[in-house]
């Protein structure tokens, strides 16, 4: 009984007071044992010392003050530095903000002449390019780490030696909009007899410059200015999306596109296109033309025009037009109407159909109002026909010394592995890459510049506009400026802002109409730009005769390919940024690939499906392996793939997303993104061509899975499951301008009207600021620039190829694209998407614990931390905004957390999330009107999505405040909200798309 | 007029059994070694258990993304086992509770061990809305319970949190009506088992059961009440169930017919599960005399009945999406029957409602492996016609450009696998450490044959009180 009920034995507890015997001292190992009460005792104290432990949180880190406080820098508020963008040639103005020393968002500066505010995908990702440990953060010798003395001293040892000083000295970059570098390349190449500075572009528009050398007499790219343009017709030239400086045309398009009830008008705009680019998706009116049918149609159409404006007959010797007469005629009469007040773009390679269209636009008047050769753009000046010429001198072993910068010179030209051979003949080749590309990677040094945000420089991207750079952090390596090294090189030792500066002084300076230098520099740095005279030669009178006969004939070859870019990927430069990776096409809808793009018909006779892998081959036997992907509205003749892909070091995205057993990693070992289609560039009559014939396609019965954002692209559910009158859904409304004339709120579907009805009586006014958006789908074109604000912005992860593909994508905002129409007729319309707020949010009752709930402001706001993941508010979201953290997704590289939001919570595994419409900005802009003691202005807060839209096309504010720009929008006969009918009430209204037609296709207004 | 004293109809329990035969033959299982199939089932059971909880244990560890979700469809294979199992659990309560106060006495054959089945198939599915939360761990931010977070309270406008009280009564009653419907039994196992662990566990857990008339009379009150607490919780849980689709606003799911649609789906297919183990557990354990064609046959009939309501809804669904005019509706219902995911909607409705039609048929009825393979046919149905509910309403809804498939991945195919695992696992043991049937009640329904039996089972057990229901101990017993 004793035992059981465990009381001691009387001994026992005897033992404990008993003193021991001096004799019967204990025996040894007894004095270092621990009595079982002891050790429970010391064992109760470390368990609930650990479980205290345990209690605490994170251990606590001690954030100590500046010593000396930097002038103007609070800690926590971030400061703005007006810079330009580096993205790509165009020039658009930056406002960068900085906070504690590290720059974290990009956004568009609205005084800047050229972007007016907009600023696009790429420029929206550079934080995520600059924070990026794969940049190269010492110079390399030989593949070897170096230091700037070493290298400086190699380099100019071997520029010494005899035989290479007086040979042939190459300098390649792209175009280069800076003066301050033009300048010191020029100095540099000076001390060299045959020293050349070449100029390649990527994706090159060389033929226009040579054309106006032609025609006008001077080798210069004339600045497009669509915002006169009533009447604009483009041959191919994505405007609106990758080609030349899209954010601007953006801007400048978009200006006309805004019919009001009072004065129903719009540029007309009609593009005739191979492949689908973003801009024949905004056209009027679309055209599916193969790029080599081009000339065919301009040569009519330059005829018609020209009989019209000096009564010559028209060009009898045309032959047939690709073309229904028709529509031919119509083009001719509406740019005839619109003389002086029209364009003709047109990105073909080849300098005689541009003259043709250099012509053209001549006999419209267009030269002086819409096209401006006085003050010509320099945004881009690549020269094919010395690349070309550098080509063959590399290949014949005549260059003794080639120097490249800002671009990866061997990935983005054909016959790469004999240009590389070539290159290993050369005596110095030198690099400026900030990373290990495929050119540097056969130079013998490699001189990594600064990243553009951390440096001074200059650029002029039109003739007059110039604008500076500012550094906004130290740099991150141990690299140096370009026109530091060049300094160095050429014997001097100024910083890159000295020689900026003293550049400015000396050259820009007397173009300004500024009193001191100082007050102009000091100026130019606060505003980021000046205007300045333009400096250009004089462009002769248009030479008539230099309008060659272009060879009209259409090829009969079964393909045509057409080599295009990629918004968002303009660069091989920008393969590394997974932003930009990851951002879905505004056509495709597809992530991480680039593939080949057939028509639905082509696609049904080859018996291709989405994701058959297809090897092209051209005459020259390059072969190329990609998936296809069928894509409607692309002409039959047309296969069309993207540019910069295959970047060596993509493979580094292997790490990219979530890793569990079932996931698929992004790059397939040893692999890269996507492939490098630049081995079908085509080398012709001087200029590099983008668009060939011969090539084959063949099937290889392989699959290769695309991720794409969007599973069903069409605005008709499919006839098999199609309700009987419910053929199409209507997310997008649209009309016609004619039938807006007539009634400005035509297009208006009759059951889409919100209900009345409310479940709780009207005792509740609603007072104080009620947030609210507008985005007028006339003015989207779906660029996706506020896809990576948002990103930027709300710290949004990136999730990898293979969670794209499981359809968990994570953007907050998205651009739903939708084909209606016939597979190769269609029309197309974009519509970015994102939490609509709705007041009668379905979200919000169903969560349990009350995560997500109404702000007295009307916002739909989530509490991340008493998120439990039901995802029954995702289920029960009707627009299907809300985004789930499936996983933990870390940054792929750790040094890209410097570029997280600090006013946004980085979210964690099990937890909804979704588009806040930016309350951090909300939140900032009303501390600091309370901090002024002023009221809350309209106009005070900018969501991320409203700040960079290159169209403006997202009008944020208060509902409540009768004169904000918001409510003004929402008085517009255009509005509807998506869904209205089920009296979900939407804090987010769209305006109608109008699209400038006669004819109605559908009873009851067009539905796109 | 209750079966067992009708003099013309078969008697419940065949086999000319008398009381002490009865006790016997329901204890021996028990009280003997498990046999060989009881350890290969349990084997299996077992495995598919660990499978479970690999599978769980990995996806709490590695995020929800382990299963095939997606933004567009954030609900597949856990809410839809969750319903499924919830519905499996209707039956006990069903059979235990309504039909003991309608007086059905063929129910007592196989009302203990539906009752068991009940508890088991609440457990697999209150794991699943538990583990598919996307931070399980704090689970019991669901419950309203004072917090110093504010304190914040839960939101109790969700049919969520509807869930988490009607799933939690439910689980508690149908345990303690289970356990309060094994105390005289638990006797009779006392009573019959030597000095040792089980005497000792039972002694406990029978309360001190003496089988007096006193304790019987406030054993049959207490569980008359009880019966009726649990009857309206047989269609409440499931109305509240099928409300986490009805309150939303998905077109599929916005329906006001799913309440009643719910509950018989839910009884539907608990009838079909406990047909299938009990078909298992009368040949396994030899309870043919017990459970006998005449249970077989009502349950076949109730069964039918039940697949004639879930026809008729599925019918109505259509005919309602038809005439509401809304094309959302219509169109959900079109993508069903031909969609993408058309295949488990011809399922289900093969399973559900063209297969029991064969019940009309007595000969089907009373052919064992054709009621074996009908109720396990409707047990995939029901799956399905969860499965078709959550994932064909969700993948395809308003806006097209969220449109998405649904592709379960191996993680979640293992919690599914896991879940039978558990429930199997469970309803093994049950049947190793209580009466599978419920000795005293199904005396009840016996028809007795010998007084001298009788009294030497009065002799013998406490358990079994002189007319063994109260309520009936008026009535002259044993006629036939």
């Amino acid at each position: 009984m004793n035992q059981i009920s465990g009381q001691p034995s009387p001994d026992r507890r005897l033992r404990r007071h008993t003193v021991p015997e001096p004799d019967s001292a204990p025996p040894a190992d007894e004095l270092f044992s621990v009595s079982r009460r002891r050790f429970l005792e010391a064992a109760g104290f470390a368990v609930s010392l650990a479980a205290l432990q345990g209690c605490g949180r994170t251990p606590t880190e001690t954030a100590l003050p500046f010593a000396v406080q930097p002038e103007g820098v609070i800690p926590g508020r971030s400061l703005t530095y007006a810079t330009t963008c580096p993205g790509c040639s165009a020039g658009c103005g930056l406002l960068a903000r900085v906070r504690d020393g590290r720059p974290l968002k990009m956004e568009g500066m609205p005084e800047h002449p050229l972007s007016a505010g907009g600023l696009c995908a790429i420029g929206q990702a550079l934080p995520l390019g600059l924070y990026d440990t794969h940049r190269l953060r010492h110079p390399l010798h030989r593949g070897e780490q170096s230091d700037w003395e070493e290298i400086d001293r190699l380099i100019l040892q071997t520029l010494q030696q005899p035989g290479l000083s007086d040979g042939a000295v190459r300098f390649v970059t792209p175009t280069i909009t800076s003066p301050t570098l033009k300048a010191s390349i020029d100095r540099f190449l000076s001390r060299f007899p045959d020293g050349r500075h070449v100029m390649f572009d990527a994706v090159s528009c060389s033929a226009i410059p040579d054309a106006h050398e032609r025609t006008h007499g001077v080798r210069v790219l004339p600045h497009f200015r669509l915002a006169r343009a009533d009447v604009i017709v483009a041959f191919g030239a994505d405007f609106l999306g990758t080609w030349i400086s899209p954010v601007e045309f953006t801007a400048a398009w978009r200006s006309r596109r805004a019919p009001a009830p009072d004065r129903p008008t719009m540029s007309w705009h009609v593009q005739l296109e191979g492949r689908m680019s973003l801009t024949g998706s905004n056209a009027d009116r679309r055209i599916r033309l193969a790029p080599d049918e081009y000339a065919s149609v301009l040569r009519h159409l330059h005829g018609r025009i020209r009989s019209m404006a000096v009564g010559s007959p028209p060009d009898a010797a045309a032959g047939s037009a690709p073309l229904p007469d028709r529509d031919l005629q119509e083009l001719a009469d509406r740019l005839w109407e619109a003389r002086g007040r029209s364009i003709v773009l047109c990105d073909s390679q080849d300098v005689a159909v541009q003259t043709l269209v250099n012509s053209i636009n001549h006999h419209l008047g267009n030269y002086g109002s819409t096209i401006d050769l006085e003050r010509p753009g320099r945004q881009r000046q690549g020269n094919d026909r010395e690349v070309l010429r550098l080509l063959d001198d590399l290949k014949q072993g005549r260059v003794s010394a080639l120097f490249v910068a800002g671009t990866d010179f061997t990935h983005n030209l054909p016959e790469r592995r004999s240009l590389a051979e070539a290159i290993e003949n050369v005596r110095l080749v030198v690099s400026f890459s900030e990373r290990l590309d495929d050119f540097s990677s056969l130079a013998h040094f490699v001189c990594p510049d600064h990243h553009p945000l951390e440096s001074w420089a200059d650029a002029e991207p039109v003739s007059g506009i110039i604008s500076l750079f500012q550094p906004l952090l130290a740099p991150l390596g141990e690299t140096r400026s370009i026109l530091e090294s060049l300094e160095r090189w050429s014997g001097g030792s100024r910083s890159a802002g000295d020689i900026v500066r003293s550049f400015w002084e000396t050259d820009v300076f007397p173009r300004s109409s500024a009193e001191s230098f100082q007050d102009f520099w000091d100026q130019a740095v606060h505003d980021g730009f000046a205007e300045v005279e333009p400096t250009t030669e004089t462009p002769g009178d248009f030479n008539a005769a230099a309008v060659v006969e272009v060879d009209a004939t259409v090829s009969d070859d079964e393909y045509c390919l057409s080599l295009y870019s990629k918004v968002g990927l303009t660069d091989s430069r920008h393969a590394h940024n997974p932003w930009l990776q990851e951002l879905p096409d505004p056509i495709t809808k597809v992530t991480w690939d680039n593939y080949v793009c057939v028509s639905p018909a082509a696609a049904g006779r080859l018996e291709l499906h989405d994701g058959d892998v297809v090897i092209l081959e051209s005459e020259t036997g390059d072969t190329l392996e990609l998936p296809a992907l069928i894509q409607p509205g692309q002409h039959d003749r047309v296969l069309a793939v993207a540019l910069a892909y295959g970047v060596r070091g993509t493979d580094r995205f292997a790490g990219v997303g979530p890793r569990w057993i079932g996931a698929e990693p992004t790059v397939s070992e040893g692999g890269v993104i996507g492939e490098n289609a630049a081995g079908f560039i085509e080398a012709r009559d001087g200029t590099l061509r983008y668009a060939r014939n011969g090539i084959r396609l063949r099937k290889t019965g392989r699959r290769h899975e695309l991720a794409s954002t969007q599973e069903h692209h069409w605005l008709e559910v499919p006839p098999r499951v199609a309700p009987y009158g419910a053929e199409m859904r209507e997310p997008i409304q649209s009309t016609t301008l004619a039938a807006f004339a007539r009634d400005p709120s035509a297009g208006s579907p009759e059951s889409h009207h919100q209900s009345d009805v409310q479940l709780w009586p009207e005792d509740h006014p609603k007072t104080g600021h009620a947030w609210g958006m507008v985005i007028d789908l006339n003015a989207c074109t779906g660029c996706s620039a506020c896809l990576i604000a948002c990103q930027s912005e709300n710290n949004v992860p990136v999730v990898g190829k293979d969670e794209v593909r499981r359809q968990r994508e994570m953007h907050w905002i998205r651009i739903d694209r939708y084909y209606s129409g016939t597979g190769d007729e269609v029309d197309v319309g974009h519509q970015p998407m994102m939490c609509q707020h709705c007041d009668n949010a379905p979200c919000e009752t169903v969560c349990p614990v009350l995560a997500t709930v109404h702000s007295q402001e009307g916002l739909n706001v989530q509490a991340y931390n008493r998120c439990v993941g039901t995802r029954y508010c995702a289920n029960n979201c009707p627009y299907k905004v809300r985004r789930f953290n499936w996983f933990e997704y870390p940054h792929e590289d750790e040094l890209q957390n410097l570029a997280l939001n600090p006013d946004v919570t980085v979210r964690s595994r099990g937890v909804m999330e979704k588009c806040s419409m930016c309350v951090q900005r909300i939140e900032e802009a009303r501390i600091d009107a309370k901090r002024r003691g002023a009221p809350l202005l309209d106009g005070d807060i900018q969501t991320a999505c409203q700040q960079s839209c290159p169209a403006q096309a997202i009008v944020f504010g208060d509902m409540n405040d009768p004169n904000s720009a918001v409510s003004s929008a929402l008085n517009s006969p255009r509005r509807y909200g998506v869904l209205e009918e089920f009296n979900f009430r939407p804090s987010v209204s769209y305006l109608r798309m109008v699209r400038n037609r006669e004819e109605e296709q559908h009873e009851g207004g067009e539905h796109v | 007029m209750s079966d067992a004293d009708a003099p013309l109809r078969p008697p419940l329990i065949t086999g000319d059994k008398s009381l002490s035969d009865i006790t016997r033959d329901i204890c021996v299982p028990m009280e003997r070694k498990p046999t060989g199939l009881w350890w290969a089932a349990f084997l299996v059971s077992a495995a598919a258990l660990t499978v479970g909880v690999a599978a769980v244990w990995y996806q709490l560890v590695t995020g929800i993304g382990t299963w095939g979700l997606n933004r567009t469809v954030g609900w597949g294979f856990d809410i839809t086992n969750f319903v499924f199992w919830v519905g499996i659990g209707h039956a006990g309560t069903l059979i235990s509770a309504v039909l003991f106060l309608f007086r059905q006495k063929w129910r007592t054959a196989v009302n203990r061990s539906a009752e068991a089945m009940t508890l088991f198939a609440v457990m697999c599915a209150g794991i699943f809305p538990l583990i598919h939360m996307g931070r399980t761990w704090l689970a019991y931010w669901t419950l309203p319970y004072p917090n110093t977070r504010g304190p914040l309270w839960v939101n109790f406008r969700s049919p969520l949190l509807w869930d988490v009280f009607a799933i939690s009564t439910y689980l508690l009653i149908s345990a303690v009506f289970w356990y309060v419907g094994l105390i005289p039994d638990l006797a009779t196992v006392r009573d019959r088992s030597q000095p040792g662990l089980r005497r000792r566990v039972t002694s406990i857990l029978s309360l001190g059961w003496d089988g007096s008339a006193r304790t019987w009379h406030r054993y049959e009150t207490v569980y008359m009440l009880l019966a009726g607490l649990a009857t309206p919780l047989v269609f409440s849980v499931h109305t509240i169930v099928s409300m986490d689709f009805a309150t939303s606003v998905i077109p599929g799911w916005h329906t006001t017919i799913f309440p009643p649609y719910f509950v018989a789906g839910a009884i539907f297919s608990g009838l079909a599960m406990v047909l299938t183990l009990m078909l298992i557990a009368r040949r396994v354990m030899h309870l043919e005399d017990y459970v006998t064609l005449t249970h077989i046959e009502r349950m076949s009939l109730l069964m039918l009945s039940m697949g004639c309501i879930v026809g008729f809804a599925y019918g109505t669904e259509f005919f309602m999406a038809a005439y509401s005019g809304n094309p959302y509706e219509q169109f959900v219902f079109k993508n069903r029957a031909l969609g993408p995911l058309s295949g488990a909607y011809w399922t289900m409705v093969t399973c559900n409602v063209v297969v029991p039609q064969l019940l009309w048929f007595r000969s089907v009825r009373r052919s064992l492996p054709l009621v074996f393979m009908i109720a396990i046919l409707v047990n995939v149905g029901m799956w399905f016609e969860r499965f078709v509910i959550i994932v064909t309403s969700l993948h395809r809804d308003f806006l097209p450009s969220s449109w998405a498939h649904y592709i379960p991945t191996s993680i979640e195919i293992a919690t599914f696998v896991g879940s039978f695992g558990l429930f199997f696992t469970c309803f093994l043991i049950f049947c190793r450490i209580a009466p599978a049937i419920a000795i005293a009640e199904v005396k009840g329904a016996a028809g007795l044959k010998k007084r001298p039996a009788m009294r030497r089972v009065d002799a013998q057990s406490s358990a079994v009180a002189p007319g063994t229901v109260a309520a009936e101990t008026a009535k002259p017993a044993g006629v036939s």
